[in-house]
């Protein structure tokens, strides 16, 4: 569906893509991880035919974004990192004014705008300016405009970057009903969003694909550090003799707490039975995606 | 076509927004009251008693006239000099005691020495100690060229038989203090056309590094427009706007009593000046990062603009060159004082703004299609005109 390849882009001397290849599948979530810098931004408005890439292409459905940047801009709805809207517009007007320059047919447009009012749940702030909006009203607004010519492909750059955690929660709800039926790119430095929301997931750091796969598979890439976080009474403890079995990796004996690196689960119940009865709590922690992250942009 | 529905809603938005309601009347407040002003101004210069622009000079010096044959009284200037006609003895003491700044004699038969050919002198006494004789000094003197003109004319008219002297064919050059007034006038006219296209800039600014400052422009951009159809449809929408508001004001103008001919065409010629002037602002707004910079760009790029217009606006009516046609203000200024057109005296003008117009529209569509315009980081204007130029950067590796 989307296909990049060795894109490059410089502003001035800062090198922010670097030989960028990626390719997006029809009807998958893709997300984009990387740290502030990585270069997210850069590649999505690359996509989306805002900005040239040094060198390298974008083929959309079979369109360079370079030979048909219209073709291309017309299948892509997209959703920019910071909502900025035209603000003496009210609402419903600004979803109308994209509504006609995307070229949605008259007749349906106001249907599709009351549809997508609803759907962001701002019917009731229909006829109210933008300006008088908060930061979480003004992204639900900026995403029914992004949706407003039922595009094909949506992009979304960091789509709850600052907002409250029920706004996060329902944008992220939004996201998840779009999941299947529309081919999407999501860019977020939200590690546990990529987690719950991608069937994909893309690691980007320098200009360039670190890791890529589902979040399982990144994951498993990176086991075996299993982590036992123990809180214990009293630091009388025998770290050398934990320490001493075959697959613990590490002990770190901080006050009350401890903490202990395993490669398998095997020998829990023996680390356990050394600690006895000092033991208040246990948890366990699985390597979350922000581990593969730090892993793989070591 | 897609470029008019950008047009569409930029209009919409204007016409609708308070902003620019206040704008265009504070607009129209200025334009009326720089009317009113140029009218009052050319009122009194035309009025009866002549040129009188600094009133404190009125009865200014005193001179004593003595003249038995009223030869040099009437001539003198009444505004101007506080004259008395005293008998020379008398004016003499006045002098000494200072009462009054100079005394002028006339000799004894005037007429009679003119008609025999024989010189005439006429005394003139004045106070050195007094400041005003400079004055004095000065209107003596053109009275008595003024005289001596008059004198000799009325002698050569008085050879030719009358019959010769009355040709209804030649129109009488008109000179002097009245050259002036027809320039004021005729430029208050042209400015008073021409001063609202200047008042526009800012809205295409608004219109364009607006898109830049509230970073707006990456959704228009993202758009299925191309750049051209962004640029064009923002500025015909305030070319638009500039076509109504330009016909409202010639209106006013002709309500308010200006003498316009064939308004339908000046309209059209202002009409059309605004474009290259809106194109112009366009490569301003698309190369400035901010408002602060469009608007010292667009200042300075007025001036010369305005000076563009004006200075051979103002060679056409001292020397009548051909080349001044150049400016679109001495096509408007001819057809407005119903001077007679040629097709060819169309050819300059529209050829210019043509030019400009194109250059400086293909400009800004070039300048906007650079992310970097938009985005940043601008390159410099050497870089961009080698960019124009298809120069390229040496790689950097
Ligand atoms: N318009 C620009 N001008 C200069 N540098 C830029 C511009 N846009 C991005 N960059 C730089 O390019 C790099 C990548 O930026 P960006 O794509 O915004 O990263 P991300 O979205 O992953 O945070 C950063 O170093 C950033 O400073
Ligand atoms: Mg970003």
């Amino acid at each position: 569906m989307i296909k990049i390849s060795s894109l490059s882009k410089y502003f001035g001397k800062i090198h922010a893509l670097d030989n960028l290849d990626l390719e997006i599948n029809k009807g998958e979530l893709l997300g984009i991880i990387g740290p502030n810098g990585a270069g997210k931004t850069t590649a999505i408005r690359i996509i989306c035919g805002i900005l040239k890439p040094d060198s390298g292409d974008v083929v959309v459905n079979g369109y360079s974004v370079l030979k048909d940047p219209i073709m291309v801009k017309s299948m892509i709805g997209y959703l920019p990192e910071e909502p900025n809207l035209y603000e003496r517009f009210k609402a419903r007007d600004l979803l109308r004014y994209f509504g006609e320059l995307y070229g949605v047919p008259k007749d349906n447009l106001n249907n599709r705008i009351n549809e997508l009012l609803e759907l962001v749940g701002m019917e009731n702030r229909a006829e109210h300016r933008i300006n008088t909006f908060s930061k979480g009203l003004r992204q639900r607004i900026a995403i029914a405009r992004a949706l407003i010519h039922d595009p094909q492909i949506i992009i979304f750059d960091e789509p709850t970057m600052g907002l409250d955690p029920a706004t996060s929660l329902a944008i992220r709800g939004f996201i998840e009903n779009l999941k299947g039926e529309k081919t999407i790119v999501l860019c977020t430095h939200y590690m546990d969003e990529a987690d719950t929301l991608c069937d994909r997931v893309a690691i980007l750091n320098g200009g360039k694909v670190r890791d890529m796969g589902t979040p399982e598979y990144l994951k498993a890439k990176i086991h075996g550090d299993i982590i036992l976080e123990i809180k214990i009474q009293n630091q009388n403890i025998d770290t050398e003799k934990i320490h001493s079995l075959s697959s613990v990796e590490s002990v770190n004996l901080n006050g009350k707490n401890l903490s202990i690196s395993l490669s398998s689960k095997q020998e829990i119940s023996d680390i356990l039975r050394l600690i006895g009865n000092n033991m208040i709590s246990i948890n366990t922690k699985e390597p979350s995606l922000e581990d593969v992250f730090i892993h793989s942009i070591k | 076509m897609r470029f008019l529905k950008i047009t569409k809603w930029e209009l919409k938005n204007t016409l609708s927004s308070k902003k620019f309601i206040t704008i265009i009347i504070l607009q129209f407040g200025l334009l009326i009251l720089m009317m009113s002003f140029f009218n009052m101004f050319i009122g009194s210069i035309e009025s009866e008693d002549g040129i009188s622009l600094s009133p404190s000079l009125s009865k200014f010096a005193s001179i004593d006239v003595s003249d038995n044959n009223s030869f040099i009284i009437t001539n003198l200037n009444k505004e101007v000099l506080d004259i008395r006609l005293v008998d020379y003895n008398n004016s003499l003491k006045r002098l000494r005691d200072g009462k009054t700044t100079a005394i002028i004699v006339s000799p004894e038969n005037p007429r009679e020495k003119i008609e025999s050919f024989q010189t005439i002198n006429i005394d003139l006494y004045i106070n050195s100690e007094d400041p005003k004789q400079s004055v004095v000094l000065n209107e003596v003197n053109s009275t008595l060229e003024a005289l001596s003109t008059s004198i000799s004319d009325e002698w050569i008219n008085s050879l030719i038989p009358p019959e010769k002297i009355v040709d209804p064919e030649v129109k009488e050059e008109k000179k002097g203090e009245f050259l002036p007034l027809q320039i004021i006038k005729k430029m208050m006219i042209a400015i008073l056309l021409f001063l609202p296209l200047f008042l526009f800039g800012n809205m295409v600014v608004d219109s364009i590094v607006g898109e830049k400052e509230r970073k707006t422009g990456e959704i228009i951009i993202a758009m299925p427009l191309s750049h051209s159809d962004i640029i064009m449809g923002k500025n015909l929408a305030i070319i638009l706007i500039i076509a109504l508001q330009t016909a409202i004001w010639i209106i006013t103008l002709l309500i308010a009593g200006f003498n316009i001919k064939n308004p339908q065409l000046v309209y059209l010629i202002v009409l059309l000046t605004s474009v290259p002037i809106i194109g112009i602002t366009s490569v301003i707004a698309t190369y400035s990062k901010n408002y602060k910079e469009a608007e010292i760009g667009l200042s300075l790029v007025y001036i010369i603009m305005v000076g563009f217009l004006i200075i051979p606006a103002l060679a056409y009516i001292s020397t009548r060159s051909l080349s001044s046609n150049i400016s679109p203000m001495t096509l408007v200024m001819r057809i407005f004082s119903g001077e007679a057109i040629s097709g060819v005296d169309f050819i300059i003008p529209i050829f210019s703004i043509l030019m400009v117009s194109l250059i400086s529209f293909w400009t800004s569509i070039k300048l906007f299609k650079r992310d970097d315009m938009v985005f940043g980081p601008r390159p410099n204007l050497i870089r961009i005109i080698m960019d124009f130029l298809g120069i390229k950067k040496r790689e950097f590796k």
